[in-house]
């Protein structure tokens, strides 16, 4: 029976749709990932619901926008969190992730060399920052919210991918986080699942 | 006893506005704190993530303007029916919400170089038309973007479309799914009391 879900997105490895991806692998849960090159989704883009990827296909309905899939993927799979405040709590980890990586994407894509330099200091500034306070509200026992696994874990391992692999010690004040990174590795869906998704450029 | 909320944000519509809609359309009391810019640089280290809006409940806290205002639409029974449902709200949430909470106030009160105005301008134009031609082509035709009663993501897009409709007054006439959303909103019997109150300080 073809699986329940169907995700569609480009190849690149990081990135919004890498999430879901990982949120399917953690949970164990089977999906159609669907990986396109740039030509074949301008082909596809204009009878698309919203023009854009990544997208989730279930039951005939889609869903855009990667936030709402990525919410949407963790609820069906019970790693939103227990309902109500923790609930809330993973989301609000979640959106944070957001602000650092719009910000290093800022870096990334930024052609002017001047102004290339001028977000890459902004970055210096604002990754510590943004970690003391992470690290202050994140829990001691190797998750940001609660006692187990959810997507804000995910989250966190996802954005911080690119950091660590550039600086691995880049958690070494951060032990709390640094614990999260290491419970998302432990866990035997994403293990496999990163050793087997293909290196990308992005 | 009912929890207690406590809202915290700028005298101004922009990122904390969806919640304050959600409170009254739901009809549920909470406090409204409102902050002068001048009062804000104390306050901001005493938050979780050095931003507003924040949202006490219980003695606990929460940052991130769309993490509070879907805690808050779950809470009183506004995000949606099943998964499906709310994720379909959550869709235009993020697709209406960001930028343009914060890039519209900021073009319409807090920018007064002429160039920089100009570009701003052509910026919020353009992703004006990107994002409400999406919406349009999605949203139902009953008066809510998703399913048939009002949901938290019609509060959301009305903040932006009040917004717009300040900044370019009949631009909704071109979207009629989405001016029908924008009234049945402004028709709501709360939304309506809610919306009688005069503007904040800042007049966005």
């Amino acid at each position: 029976m073809a699986p329940k879900y169907k995700f569609t997105y480009f190849k690149a490895s990081v990135g919004r749709g890498e999430l879901v991806r990982l949120i399917f692998a953690a949970a164990g849960v089977e999906f159609e990932d669907v990986r396109l090159e740039r030509e074949e989704w301008r082909l596809l883009k204009e009878t698309s619901p919203m023009g854009q990827l990544p997208m989730l296909e279930v039951g005939g309905q889609v869903i855009c926008q990667s936030g709402a899939i990525f919410r949407y993927a963790a609820k069906e799979t019970g790693l939103s969190g227990a309902a109500g405040w923790e609930e809330a709590q993973v989301d609000m980890f979640v959106s944070g992730m957001e602000d650092l990586t719009m910000k290093m994407y800022g870096v990334y894509f930024e052609r002017d060399e001047a102004k290339k330099e001028e977000k890459k200091t902004a970055l210096a500034t604002f990754v510590p920052n943004f970690l003391r306070n992470y690290e202050k509200l994140c829990g001691s026992d190797g998750h940001l919210v609660g006692t187990s696994l959810t997507y804000a874990d995910l989250a966190f391992f996802n954005g911080m991918d690119d950091i660590l692999k550039k600086q691995p010690d880049a958690l070494e004040k951060y032990p709390r986080l640094a614990k999260v990174v290491e419970s998302v590795k432990a866990n035997k869906g994403v293990a496999t699942y990163i050793a087997e998704r293909p290196e990308t450029l992005l | 006893m009912a929890p207690k909320y406590k809202l915290t944000y700028f005298d101004v519509r922009s990122r904390g506005e969806p919640t304050r809609l959600i409170f009254a359309a739901a009809g549920v009391e909470y406090e409204d704190v409102r902050l002068s810019f001048e009062q804000w640089p104390p306050i901001k280290p005493t938050t979780p993530m050095g931003g507003l809006p924040m949202l006490e409940v219980d003695g606990k806290t929460l940052s991130q303007s769309m993490s509070i205002a879907r805690f808050v639409a779950k809470e009183t029974g506004l995000d949606g029916k099943n998964n499906l449902e709310r994720a379909l709200a959550d869709a235009f949430v993020d697709e209406i919400h960001e930028p343009l909470a914060a890039k519209i106030p900021t073009l319409l009160a807090f920018t007064t170089d002429e160039k920089a105005k100009e570009d701003l301008a052509k910026e919020v134009d353009q992703l004006i038309a990107e994002k409400l031609g999406k919406c349009e082509r999605n949203s139902g035709s009953v008066g809510h973007l998703v399913g048939n009663s009002l949901l938290w993501c019609d509060l959301v897009f009305y903040n932006i479309a009040s917004y717009i409709e300040a900044y370019k007054p009949g631009t909704l006439q071109n979207y009629p799914k989405l001016a029908k959303v924008y009234a049945t909103v402004k028709a709501n019997p709360r939304i309506a009391k809610w919306l009688e109150r005069p503007a904040g300080q800042y007049g966005v």
